[in-house]
């Protein structure tokens, strides 16, 4: 496949792997994507127990790939970016990584994330900083930030994500890479640390549509470990031309990114597509349900880190209710015990009608809205965040700010839709991604209409990238 | 816990009730810490009073993107061969039991 020959014989050799971790090397004093990386690290687990697809050569086989370290890989760490896990040995390998490895894929790293993929900008990390490959001093977004990072310098032709509310689709636009939300359910969330599992699932960020597609197809289908996970059912319609619905008023985003949107619909219609504005009530209260359920399911999924079975434990505790308390104290950072916190809230007697149980209602209404819109259109297009990658520090955004932003993109995660950030074009230096958004199990309509729009406006890549050293 | 749920009267969270969330959710918080938290969990939640502008008469809550009914699987025994591995990440152990201290 085109894009992923010149990767094949990376790890071929002494004489290539050399060369490739020299090239990491020299970006990863730079951009700090990876938590781990070792492309030595020998997997038999992964061989042994996917098998082998028969004698015909995969497209995948052989080539390198990085897994955000909230995504179990047996033979290397499990750490979710947080001090409470640090160091953990994975006992075993998410599905979604050995169908990958069964096709002759091989993990060479973990990269870098938000700390249980709970932020905008990977910055909530306790075990290292991440930097836009484009510009050093800003986030790589978050919270599958490592992994973009990755990507767009070249160290990997994808490298798997996680996405709750946006945490694949937002890094990928802040780095001018591809990443694909799939819809929920279709790839298997057993071996993904759980956040909000009603929310959230595993995808790819990669340097082109072709590839996201192949990993995609790779990975996705039920699986027994996986309770919640549902067979692919496309409805094998496909749309032409594609009829595209865009949003009317944009007030809220930079002056860049609304250009970029603009410039993006006179693309689409040159390239012959239909192209009709909708408007989504419910946008202005995605966040707040959001953030009320995905709070709600981490406080009940995170109580599990206690200190006992595995992870983090204090020094010393007199008993065992110390115990769990001095572990969960210095294990989670603050980022997190807020969630945990405004989770265990609001579902305290007396305000879960208030807030728990509207959320929800509220998704319905938004699922509900969605769900209109897609009767008269075949994908949507959007915004992803609402400004380039940021600063860090002072001048970059509040993490209060960073939440209001997650209005584009946790709108697929309460519909269950599936959603494609793709590279629109870049002002300033810094590149800016829009998204696709299509019903659900409908991934193909956003290959196609990222894959044509891809034609007028090509990817870019940052300074210091290079493909010559696998040639 | 005096707070109405009616519109206009804004959440607020003071240390008392944070320290009552916390214990709820077996975290331990300094006070440096609890005065900051206090902050940003009193600011989302006024925020989250912003669904109650939205008409949600007749909806029925979303609890699962797409799961519409219960799957069950066969009521069979299935290898696991990870109990090893799972015990090796235990912090404290003897033997095959993880060591926690005196209950008593």
């Amino acid at each position: 496949m085109e894009g992923l020959s010149s990767w094949r014989n990376v790890l071929s050799s002494s004489r290539t792997k050399q060369a490739y971790a020299g090239y990491v090397r020299e970006w990863e004093s730079r951009i700090g994507a990876f938590l781990e990386f070792d492309p030595d690290r020998s997997l038999p687990g992964g061989q042994s127990r996917g098998g082998t697809r028969g004698a015909s050569s995969h497209p995948l086989e052989g080539i390198p790939f990085a897994a955000k370290d909230n995504i179990a890989v047996e033979g290397f760490s499990l750490t979710c970016a947080s001090r409470m896990l640090e160091g953990l040995a994975s006992p075993y390998t998410a599905t979604a990584v050995s169908r990958l490895q069964a096709t002759g894929a091989v993990v060479v790293g973990k990269t870098n994330l938000d700390e249980f993929g709970m932020g905008s900008s990977t910055d909530t990390s306790a075990l290292g900083r991440t930097s836009n490959p484009w510009d050093r001093s800003r986030v790589p977004g978050g919270s599958s930030g490592g992994s973009a990072a990755a990507v767009a310098a070249g160290l990997v032709p994808f490298a798997l994500g996680s996405d709750t509310g946006g945490s694949i689709r937002q890094p990928a636009a802040f780095c001018g890479v591809y990443g694909l939300k799939p819809t929920y359910g279709v790839v298997s969330r057993y071996g993904l640390v759980a956040y909000a599992s009603s929310l959230e699932g595993i995808g790819v960020v990669a340097e082109s549509t072709c590839i996201a597609r192949l990993v995609f197809e790779t990975m996705r289908g039920l699986d027994p470990l996986d309770h919640s996970s549902v067979e692919h059912q496309p409805s094998g319609e496909s749309p032409s031309p594609l009829r595209v619905g865009v949003l009317g008023g944009l007030s809220e985003l930079s002056d860049g990114v609304e250009g970029v949107y603009r410039e993006a619909i006179k693309t689409l219609r040159e390239l012959g597509m239909t192209v009709s504005e909708i408007e989504l009530k419910t946008l202005d209260y995605v966040v707040p349900a959001y953030y009320t359920i995905a709070t709600a399911e981490a406080s009940a999924n995170l109580a599990r880190f206690n200190g006992i079975r595995y992870g983090h434990r204090p020094v010393h505790a007199e008993n065992p209710e110390q115990l769990v308390q001095s572990a969960r104290d210095e294990g989670f950072g603050e980022e997190v015990k807020l969630r945990i916190l405004l989770g265990t809230y609001v579902l305290r007697s007396g305000f879960q009608d208030q807030y728990y149980v509207r959320a929800q209602r509220v998704r319905t209404a938004i699922r509900n809205e969605l769900a209109a819109a897609f009767a008269g259109v075949d994908v949507l297009l959007m915004p992803v965040f609402p400004t380039a990658a940021f600063k860090r520090g002072e001048e970059g955004l509040t993490p209060f700010q960073q939440k209001l932003a997650d209005k584009f993109t946790a709108t697929a995660n309460l519909a269950g839709v599936p959603g494609l950030a793709f590279p629109a074009g870049a002002v300033d230096g810094l590149p800016i991604g829009l998204q696709f958004l299509a019903p659900a199990f409908e991934e193909e309509r956003l290959f196609r209409a990222a894959e044509r729009f891809a034609e007028a406006v090509p990817i870019q890549h940052p300074a210091g990238y290079s493909a010559e050293w696998r040639r | 816990m005096t707070r109405g749920g009616g519109v206009g009267n804004l959440p607020e969270v003071d240390t008392k009730e944070l320290y009552t969330t916390a214990s709820l959710a077996q975290l331990e918080l300094t006070e440096q810490e609890a005065e900051r938290l206090a902050a940003a969990v009193g600011q989302m939640l006024e925020y989250f009073s912003k669904m109650r502008e939205i008409d949600v008469e007749g909806l029925e809550p979303t609890t699962h993107a797409l799961l519409k009914t219960n799957r069950v699987r066969e009521d069979v025994v299935v290898e696991s061969a990870l109990a090893d591995a799972l015990l090796e990440n235990a912090p404290e152990r003897e033997d095959r039991f993880i060591v926690i201290p005196n209950v008593l």
